[in-house]
């Protein structure tokens, strides 16, 4: 295998498991076994890209030139083949687990519940490998078509608006903000390429570096920066596997991808020059962290609850994307990574709970890790991980971008990531320690025999990669260096 | 046929493209059987498009193909060749589908109605290759005549078509008066009423020629259904029914565009001209958008929605027009294709599944699977989604746009697809994600076949949205033929 075919089967393998999963629908346990081996396929040949990238390989895809000097074009580059390793890693344990909810809840049209989580990765992969804004943009664009789906699945009433509340926010921002963006990009550089040192450096004043700062970070609502989060908390009544896929592995962390790429690849020094709108939008991201983990704690449901979390962490990925320094943009990459790692824990035993025991209610969760002892686990380590306690993933991007927050003078954002760490603590780590500590409910289990190891163990698997960070920060650094260091 | 016969022949294309449709509508009077005469249509048809095709393909490759000097004022540059082989081409693809609705009126009426139609094609050709402004007018007030005709016979089962064919009747009478009054005074100021001599026309009177081609773009703008002059659009293509949809909503509409295209590539060489036309076009342009895409959001019947969705997308051909650059006029053909392939896709899905209202469309994929494709490229293109001709297009429009400092005309185009994402992802909302609605169930499509045209349209909207690099030669090369004679 070489880099070239590995990036064209992390980029097939999920629309093809897509199609098998509808053409092989019955029987379930032949659409599992394709659903989760090609899976496990798209993060083998990600991890080998991973290997590609620090032995100093690379690897380009042109699929098409829709348009004059501009071709839908796929690369392999630090931050993508990290981001695709840890998504579609974790997207194998979600396959297994989503195999048993799927069992379990006897969700209707498990196929093509599927099936859109399949292609919901295939975007996500996309937008990680895509090289230029007019590819990146496609990508964004199927991610969104993809997962519209998934939020609309239920079909009812309350689905169908919801749906339509997401598909509009993330296709009306993308194409009334990124792409008048993107044109403007074009019609300055005259190219749309991603390069390290930014695309645009040496060709914008002041006022148009700020201008477009602002059109591209709020043109991408899948990064949930306030005014455009809207989508996040409206998909939170889809199917628990829909919602892994959503919040945890494909829509929320392209929104973070994007914007990572946007100030390293686009900006790069000229970020410099768009301070005002950077500040702005960092006042806005930190004061929207503290919002959302604040709204978090009125929330009653486990999954309203864990959207505005979710929120909350996204926006530190784009505080430290914004912070202009290196140190910032590894600080957001790590976020993403511990963002990922731990929403997928939080949401795949949130559902786990729910097809067991039938309780989506935080006040039920009380004594629940007695009877489920290893998702509840997993849960607690997860919620360690989202407020940022050592040695889980999400201290160390913590401590990055608090470092980086203070390191370029902004000690109030800085101020701002410490506050909404608590209120993280104020509303994640009470359930946690209720749920392991509390007496166990006589009446838990809404099935006779409990969760099976398709329900628990990726829980616990996921978790245990929260502690990956603490042996893998320093090798990250230097893998991703090439993404500050042209 | 030997060589030197074909080679005559095709020296004649010019000519054939305008006869063949006339000849074939009077053989099929003749034949008098629906079937029959369907048959003969559409060998006319096809023959028409294979002869323009041939033409445009060798006149664009720069092949510098021969053409015969004839009597009948005939003239071939870039855009006409390019409109008419668009024309005849698309008519030859909605009469095949028009098969599957030729007894919605009785079948003693087939043989007129495809005679019409046929008609229409002649029209639209005619002008896109004549010679001067008076065949242009006459050969306008053909198309457009038969077309109301063709909306008039739908009356037979739906009386409602019959308030959209007045209409049509009465806008377009005082639009081919402000037409007929336009030529006079171009005629009057230029003292010539041909298109290639109007850049360098010694203009006596610049503001009677500017008053005439401002008169004469206005009355092909109700044609084209540009806002706000389109009252006669919903009514006539909401209720005409399946043909008249296909014929004067997706071919009708876009001859007139590219008959505008025409016309302003010529005007706006001449200095006296060039500044008004320009704002003519674009006011009618921005309008065209914001009230096409407001009222397609609004919008509760499928043919209703199309109509105003082309409407917004006729928009962005005027503002590229207006740009009077050969960039602009190459933009402009790009998305006159776009619009075409779109308009016959979504046109003939909805034909196809005989859908008035929208929620008909529900659990459309389950009864319809290739008309739901259909319908659904063609609403991605009219959208603007990236990977479609109407992304294309658009692209273009900003390029273009962008390059002569007119930054509002990209504000214009995500106005359109802003639109598009809300009408459009309403519209797969329905088809692929409701239920089918039970009412609707047993509704059999009138002839599976028929389908095809629209899915050709569908596949052509993607793929030349893949790989444009064919398309975007031949549009450059026609603009630039155009805007090279003009100037």
């Amino acid at each position: 295998m070489n880099a070239e075919l590995a990036l064209w089967g992390v980029l097939s393998a999920p629309v093809l498991q897509a199609a098998l999963v509808i053409a092989f629908a019955r029987p379930p346990g032949l659409r599992d076994v394709i659903h989760i081996g090609f899976s496990l396929f798209a993060a083998g040949c990600a991890f080998y890209l991973v290997g590609a990238v620090a032995k100093g390989e690379e690897a380009r895809i042109v699929l098409a030139g829709p348009l004059p000097n501009v071709d839908l074009a796929f690369s392999v580059e630090p931050l993508g083949a990290l981001m695709t390793a840890a998504l579609t890693g974790l997207a194998s344990l979600h396959a297994v687990h989503a195999a048993g909810v799927v069992r379990a809840k006897q969700e209707k049209a498990p196929a093509r519940l599927l099936a859109f989580i399949a292609l919901t990765m295939a975007g996500v992969t996309a937008i990680a490998f895509s090289a230029n804004l007019f590819s990146f943009f496609v990508a964004y664009q199927a991610l969104s078509l993809a997962a519209f789906p998934l939020v609309a699945h239920r079909g009812d009433e309350e689905a169908r608006p919801a749906a339509r509340a997401f598909l509009w926010t993330l296709l009306a921002s993308s194409i009334g903000l990124f792409l008048p963006a993107m044109i403007w990009t074009y019609a300055i550089a005259g190219a749309l390429d991603f390069q390290p040192g930014g695309v645009l450096v040496g060709r914008v004043d002041v006022v148009t570096a700020n201008v477009l700062l602002v059109l591209y970070v709020l043109g991408l609502a899948m990064a949930a920066i306030p005014p455009m989060h809207r989508w996040l908390p409206a998909s939170s009544n889809a199917p628990f596997p829909a919602l892994v896929a959503v919040q945890a592995l494909a829509v929320l962390p392209a929104g973070g991808i994007g914007v990572l790429k946007i100030a390293a690849y686009v900006f790069g020094p000229v970020m410099r020059e768009a301070s005002i709108a950077a500040t702005g939008l960092i006042v806005l991201a930190g004061v929207g962290m503290c919002v959302a983990a604040l709204i978090a704690l009125s929330k009653r449901d486990i999954r309203e609850r864990l959207a505005y979390s979710c929120v909350a962490q996204s926006l530190a990925v784009v505080m430290g994307a914004l912070l202009a320094l290196p140190a910032g943009l590894f600080a957001a990459a790590l976020q993403v990574v511990a963002l990922a790692c731990a929403a997928a824990t939080l949401l795949m035993a949130a559902g786990t709970t729910a097809a067991i025991t039938g309780r989506t209610g935080t006040v039920d969760y009380a004594g629940l890790g007695r009877v489920m002892p290893w998702t509840f686990a997993g849960f607690a380590v997860a919620s360690a991980s989202m407020i940022g306690m050592p040695p889980f993933a999400g201290a160390w991007a913590k401590l990055w971008l608090i470092t980086a927050a203070a390191g370029s003078g902004l000690i109030w954002a800085a101020a701002l990531a410490a506050v909404a760490a608590m209120l993280t603590f104020a509303h994640l780590g009470p359930l946690a320690a209720n749920a392991l500590a509390a007496r166990a409910p006589t009446d838990a289990f809404k099935r006779p025999d409990g969760a099976s190891i398709l329900l628990a163990a990726p829980v616990v698997l996921s978790a245990a990669a929260t502690l990956s960070l603490l042996v893998l920060a320093d090798p990250l650094a230097a893998f991703l260096s090439p993404m500050w260091t042209p | 046929m030997n060589g030197v016969d074909l080679e005559l022949a095709r020296a004649h294309a010019p000519l054939f493209a305008v006869t063949i449709p006339l000849v074939g509508a009077a053989l099929v009077l003749i034949a008098g059987s629906a079937r029959l005469s369907w048959v003969v249509a559409t060998v006319a048809a096809l023959i028409a498009a294979t002869v323009t095709a041939d033409f445009a393909y060798r006149l664009l490759n720069h092949a510098r193909p021969a053409v015969a000097e004839l009597s009948i004022p005939l003239q071939v540059d870039g855009v006409g060749s390019f409109g008419a082989a668009l024309v005849t081409g698309l008519s030859a693809l909605a009469i095949v589908a028009v098969g599957a609705f030729l007894k919605d009126a009785g079948s003693r009426a087939a043989p007129f109605r495809l005679a019409l139609l046929l008609c229409i094609t002649a029209g639209w050709s005619g002008a896109l290759l004549a010679r001067d402004l008076a065949g242009v007018a006459v050969s306008v007030e053909v198309a457009w005549l038969a077309g109301v005709a063709v909306v008039t016979f739908h009356g037979a089962r739906d009386r409602a078509a019959l308030n959209g064919a007045l209409r049509m009747l009465t806008l377009g009478g005082v639009a081919s008066a402000l037409t007929l009054l336009g030529v006079g005074l171009i005629g009057r100021a230029a003292g010539d009423l041909r298109l290639a001599t109007l850049p360098i026309a010694h203009i006596s009177m610049p503001g009677v020629a500017s008053a005439g081609i401002a008169f004469v773009i206005v009355g092909l703008a109700v044609k084209a259904t540009a806002a706000p002059v389109h009252a006669w659009a919903a009514a006539a293509l909401g209720r005409g029914g399946a043909v008249a949809g296909l014929w004067v909503g997706a071919i009708g509409v876009v001859g007139a565009l590219l008959v505008m295209t025409r016309l302003s590539a010529y005007a706006v060489a001449a200095p006296e001209l060039g500044a008004g036309v320009s704002a003519t076009l674009a006011v009618l342009g921005g309008a065209s958008v914001v009230i096409g895409s407001v009222q397609a959001v609004g919008a509760r019947t499928l043919p209703r929605l199309a109509t105003y969705a082309c409407i917004s997308q006729a928009g962005c051909v005027l503002v590229a027009i207006a740009l009077g650059s050969p960039a602009g006029f190459a933009a402009a053909l790009v998305q006159l294709l776009a619009l075409a392939a779109a308009a016959l896709a979504m046109f003939g899905g909805a034909a196809v599944g005989r859908i008035r209202d929208l929620a008909m469309l529900d659990g459309f994929w389950q009864r319809a699977p290739l008309a739901s494709v259909a319908i659904t490229a063609g609403t991605l293109s009219l959208m603007g989604a990236p990977m479609t001709l109407g992304f294309l297009g658009r692209w273009r429009l900003i390029e273009a746009g962008v390059g002569v400092g007119w930054w509002w005309a990209p504000l214009l185009v995500i106005i359109a697809s802003l639109a598009g994402v809300f009408y459009g992802g309403r519209l797969i909302e329905r088809i692929y994600f409701r239920r089918a609605n039970r009412t609707f169930e047993g509704e059999a499509s009138p002839w599976r076949f028929a389908v095809a045209p629209s899915l050709i349209c569908a596949i052509l909207t993607i793929a030349l949205g893949l790989a444009p690099a064919v398309l975007l030669r031949w549009s450059d090369a026609a603009a630039g033929m155009l805007t090279g004679a003009a100037t």
